[in-house]
């Protein structure tokens, strides 16, 4: 079963920050669940660059 | 049957593809073909090991209502006619061998050393027609698959009726193996149905049922049907008819999906409860057999074709068409097609229809001996290439051959033009015919060139985001003139580079637009949209510069609303950038000179002339 983390999201249009499950490998669009703009930026916690 | 005896077609059952390599025209595939342990040419199907063999397991046909030998053929139809040994189930394969089926067969056609064997083909188109799964309910426990002998799904009633099944055409239910009289068919189950991820139609499972109350009716005319349904979906050609016919010959239709099914432990009757919708009312109804009408879902091979073949896959799961109403049966690697299931839903008579348009394209495409390709392709140069790979890398559809320490060549009948390789080539050593970097910064800075501080600067992808503009612009929809487009063929086209360019030449807002993640008309080429947009923004803060002021939209042909709404939001945002920061942008994402390495420069020579 993939693996599933929740994740850091900032909508660059509404400024909205959200938390959501993200699945290993998932392919889906990233929508403002505010805004509904695609301009999401996916703020990754600190140490994140060295694990991957 | 017409296909194992036509003299032009070659019949690989029982193998898997391993590996393609090559394009179109010019496809290899790997096929293993996996050890039978029978020579089906020495395999008369006497049948006589069959009898012999001492092993029983469940017979995946007959959907584990009977049992098979380890020693079987799949069905009587099943091509070529011979029998195949199921190793994992045989006693010869454990120390102490059986060998029975071996002893009888006369013919000597039982070979327990067999071995799978690895085949090439050379091809130069391919078809996909993977077929489907069906949905496994046993997940959706409210209506007691796994706990209610007599609840089955819709497979295991077409074998409970059929004159070749388990019961040899005797309708029976599991329990008490008495005849049924009173049969409920639930449809929708795996299907239309967003909570489990199946929020599609099926497409078959209405029809299936109503001819499977039609038999029952024809055969039993004592058995009470009744169907649980939220519609009935019956479009197709005759389809109405047979609907209508079903209900005059006594099947009840209730309009609902039940939400609970009981079991009475003594006579494993079926107590069902169900809102009737058009009546508005709650009934209970006691049936002697429940039949589950499940969906379909995308096979379990498909993740592994659409890897091995670089195709793409809608929201549902199933294979994508370059085009839904242009290029149905064209997939979007040049020279593979598309038929049956694969690619949606669909009954047999669309599944044939689909089959023959995409065999006569395969045989349009071999016949021509050549294809036409939009000169848009990418272009490699091998002096300015630094062997690094990120073109292959991050080329859709495979159409860059590099290897470790190799120039990367880009092959031009693959290649379908989205630009991606040249955006993400650190080194520009690429150059995109037609998008050229140097023709795309040019209007960049023409655009920009007056007024800058006055536009919203948008690059739009050539299918979705540039159509939907056009869209808004024929539907007459009103939206502030401050924008200027640029278009490429993808989004993925956009190089950090042009972005940047766009900052340093004064634009307050630069938009990014593509198609929708399931649109993307190169597979998934906008994906590296993403990244390349996540690697901005840091960029951006990093020089201090509002990231903001960088947007990314997906919008598609149709959706001139959402063009429109993007761009009042982009003038609103534009009007909060002040100059000051535009003049700051500009500043601090100036271009720095690349630094020379003199002292490999030499060997760079060499490396070039040699070649």
């Amino acid at each position: 079963m993939a693996k599933k983390t929740i994740e850091t999201f900032r909508c660059m249009m509404c400024g909205h920050e959200y938390q959501e499950p993200v699945e290993e490998g998932e392919d889906r669009e990233w929508m403002c669940p505010k805004c509904r703009s695609n301009s999401i930026r996916h703020i990754k916690k600190k140490g994140d660059k060295k694990k991957s | 049957m017409d296909v194992g005896r036509h003299p032009k077609i070659e019949l690989l059952t029982y193998s898997e593809i391993e590996e393609v390599n090559g394009y179109v025209g010019n496809f290899e595939v790997k096929i293993r073909k996996k050890a039978r342990y029978v020579d089906p040419d020495l395999c008369n199907a006497c049948g006589d090991c069959f009898d012999e063999c001492p092993v029983s397991v469940p017979d995946e046909f007959q959907m584990g209502l009977s049992s098979r030998k380890a020693i079987y053929m799949q069905y009587p139809q099943a091509v070529p006619g011979a029998y195949v040994l199921d190793m994992e189930s045989c006693l010869g394969n454990n120390p102490i061998a059986c060998g029975a089926c071996a002893e009888v067969c006369e013919q000597e056609a039982i070979d327990y050393d067999d071995q799978d064997e690895i085949v090439t083909r050379k091809v130069g188109t391919v078809i996909a027609a993977i077929g489907l799964d069906v949905y496994d309910p046993t997940e959706m426990d409210e209506y007691g698959y796994t706990r209610f002998e007599n609840v089955i799904t819709s497979m295991e009633f077409e074998r409970l009726i059929s004159s070749g099944g388990p019961t040899g055409g005797h309708f029976m239910r599991p329990s008490d193996q008495e005849r049924p009289k009173r049969i409920g068919f639930i449809q929708c189950v795996g299907s239309r149905n967003p909570k489990i991820g199946r929020p599609y139609c099926s497409n078959i499972c209405c029809m299936n049922t109503v001819k499977d109350t039609l038999l029952l009716s024809d055969h039993y005319p004592d058995t009470e049907n009744l169907v649980f349904y939220q519609d009935i979906r019956a479009f197709g050609k005759s389809f109405e008819d047979l609907f209508q016919r079903s209900k005059q010959k006594g099947t009840k239709y209730i309009r609902g999906l039940p939400g609970d099914i009981e079991e009475d432990p003594e006579t494993n009757n079926l107590h069902v409860t169900v809102e009737n919708t058009t009546a508005g009312k709650i009934e209970r109804y006691e049936l002697d057999m429940v039949v589950l009408s499940v969906g379909v879902v995308p096979s379990e091979e498909l993740q592994r074709i659409s890897s091995l073949f670089t195709l793409s896959k809608t929201a549902d799961g199933f294979f994508m068409e370059s085009h839904p109403k242009l290029r149905p049966v064209d997939a979007p690697t040049r020279g593979v097609y598309l038929a049956g299931f694969c690619e949606a839903p669909k009954d047999i008579k669309d599944s044939v229809c689909q089959a023959g348009a995409a065999a006569s394209k395969a045989g349009a495409l071999l016949n021509s001996g050549e294809i036409t390709v939009e000169a848009i392709t990418s272009v490699i140069d091998p002096d300015l290439c630094k062997r690094c790979g990120i073109c292959a890398s991050v080329c859709p559809y495979s159409a860059i051959m590099w290897s470790k320490g190799e120039v990367a060549k880009v092959i031009e009948a693959a290649c379908a033009g989205c630009g991606n390789c040249g955006a993400a080539c650190p080194f520009d050593a690429i150059t995109m015919r037609h998008f050229t970097d140097a023709q795309i910064k040019a209007q960049i800075r023409s655009i920009l060139s007056e007024n800058a501080e006055d536009k919203v600067f948008v690059f739009a992808c050539n299918w979705c985001s540039y159509a939907g503009g056009d869209t808004a612009g024929v539907a007459r929809f009103q939206y502030p003139t401050t924008n200027r487009l640029v278009r490429t063929m993808c989004s993925a086209r956009v190089s950090e580079e042009m972005v940047l360019e766009a900052f340093r030449c004064g634009a307050p807002v630069v938009l990014v637009s593509g198609c929708h993640f399931t649109d993307c008309h190169y597979i998934n080429a906008n994906r590296q949209t993403v990244k390349r947009m996540q690697k901005l923004w840091d960029k951006l803060e990093k020089a201090g510069v509002r990231p903001e002021r960088l947007q990314l939209e997906w919008i598609s042909a149709a959706e001139g609303q959402r063009f429109v709404e993007t761009m009042n939001r982009m003038e609103e945002l534009r009007q909060t950038v002040t100059p000051e920061e535009i003049e700051h942008s500009m500043q601090a994402l100036k271009s720095k000179p690349k630094k020379k390495k003199k002292k490999k420069e030499p060997a760079k020579a060499e490396a070039s002339s040699s070649e």
